[in-house]
């Protein structure tokens, strides 16, 4: 028996920007993939490495992290901080073995509900089509 | 070489309360505070030892004693990413700057094997790099992963690249956290426990390469590190211990230290 492979993705989620755009997108009834499992944070910047990593380890395929624009941030500079730190991450992930590409930094504002539709969906299916993590990381 | 760093050494214990360096005994070599009238035979240069460690500590529990130390080029290295996160204090340090040997910047792939404020010995030319890490960018993702998971399964969670690194001085470890870190596994789970100290050493790592002379395992932590440090420098134009007006990037705006790529988000 075949069973297709359903991603599992967590998305951090600042408060003050993508939250709200993903609720105005549940509102205005646009269909995103149920992939996704929201953590909502209060600022993007707040999204530590051992964050991630965790998230990996407890068994996500991929890992979304979302905020609001630069220039945009409730607390000024917070997601100065992000920007500087994701690719890191995606780097060293990679020099580990584990696709870069399970991890993305996207923003996203409140007034961006479209938006938030489709990264969700294009990073559901780069996951997708990677594959399950535990095949990177078995043992 | 060696009697040069003990007549300095004499000469500066006029005026300091004390000088951090190693010291001999029948015990065998270990880090020592010489004082004033000490018997400077005991001294010694090698091996190499993480010294800024006990300076920070001295430093933390005497607000004003004044110090010197014997420091490599990766001391001093450290020095400068201590002080920036006020783990020393720069008005109560003086450097007697070392210059490795050039055997030694070989064995450390040392791209910078003396210090800045130099004293004793003539700069070696710089090690070359490991060889490794040199042509990494050619593995497939299969192969890195291939060698990590061979190398992290021997880990036996001793903490010893921790304790050893004079960068790593949190009160709080977060590879002790149970939040971040499932206790009682062995080896240590992937990829949170060895990636989590991989981001931490990012805009710290002074390339010493104590963690890895240290590591019961022997495992070659600093290729992953040397890689960091290597990102740091492309994308944020930051290489820890060089400067010590330099910000560390991941901790200030953008507009404090800029990206020197484009993100895309």
């Amino acid at each position: 028996m075949c069973v297709e492979f359903e991603p599992r993705i967590v998305a951090f989620m600042c408060n003050w920007c993508t939250y709200a755009g993903a609720d105005s997108a549940g509102v205005a009834r646009m269909e995103s993939p149920a992939n996704v499992l929201p953590i909502r944070v209060m600022c993007s910047g707040r999204v530590s490495p051992e964050m991630v990593l965790r998230a990996f380890r407890a068994g996500a395929d991929g890992v979304l992290v979302m905020g609001c624009h630069i220039g945009d941030c409730h607390y000024s500079s917070g997601n100065h901080r992000t920007i500087k730190r994701v690719p890191l991450l995606r780097n060293l992930l990679g020099y580990a073995g584990i696709d870069p590409d399970r991890l993305r930094l996207a923003w996203v504002s409140a007034a961006e509900a479209p938006r938030f539709v489709q990264v969700t969906k294009e990073f559901t299916d780069t996951i997708r089509e990677l594959g399950p993590l535990s095949q990177e990381v078995a043992g | 070489m060696i009697e040069d760093v003990r007549r300095v050494v004499a000469e500066r214990l006029e005026e300091l309360d004390g000088v951090v360096a190693l010291r001999r005994s029948s015990e065998g070599v270990a880090p020592h505070v010489f004082r004033k009238g000490d018997d400077l035979s005991e001294l010694e240069i090698a091996p190499r030892y993480p010294l800024m460690t006990v300076v920070s500590r001295l430093h933390k529990a005497f607000p004003d004693i004044r110090l010197g130390i014997v420091a490599r080029g990766c001391d001093e290295r450290a020095f400068i990413e201590m002080a920036k996160r006020e783990q020393v204090d720069p008005d109560r340090l003086f450097i007697i700057g070392l210059a490795c040997t050039e055997e030694e910047a070989q064995e450390c792939h040392c791209s910078a094997p003396f210090p800045q404020n130099l004293l004793v010995g003539t700069p070696p030319p710089p090690g070359s790099p490991n060889p490794m890490v040199a042509d990494y960018d050619a593995l497939s993702l299969e192969e890195r992963r291939a060698f990590w998971q061979g190398q992290f399964v021997k880990c036996l969670k001793c903490y010893g690249c921790r304790n050893i690194c004079p960068e790593c001085f949190c009160e709080a470890c977060a590879m002790e956290d149970a939040a971040w870190v499932e206790p009682g596994l062995l080896a240590p789970p992937f990829p949170v426990f060895h990636l989590i100290r991989g981001m931490h050493m990012a805009s710290r790592c002074v390339a010493c390469r104590q963690c890895e002379l240290v590591c019961p395992a022997h495992i070659p932590l600093t290729v992953l590190y040397d890689l960091m440090r290597r990102d740091m420098e492309t994308m944020l134009g930051y290489v820890p211990g060089a400067d010590i007006e330099a910000s560390p990037p991941l901790s200030v705006t953008l507009e404090q230290a800029p990206l020197c790529v484009t993100v895309e988000a």
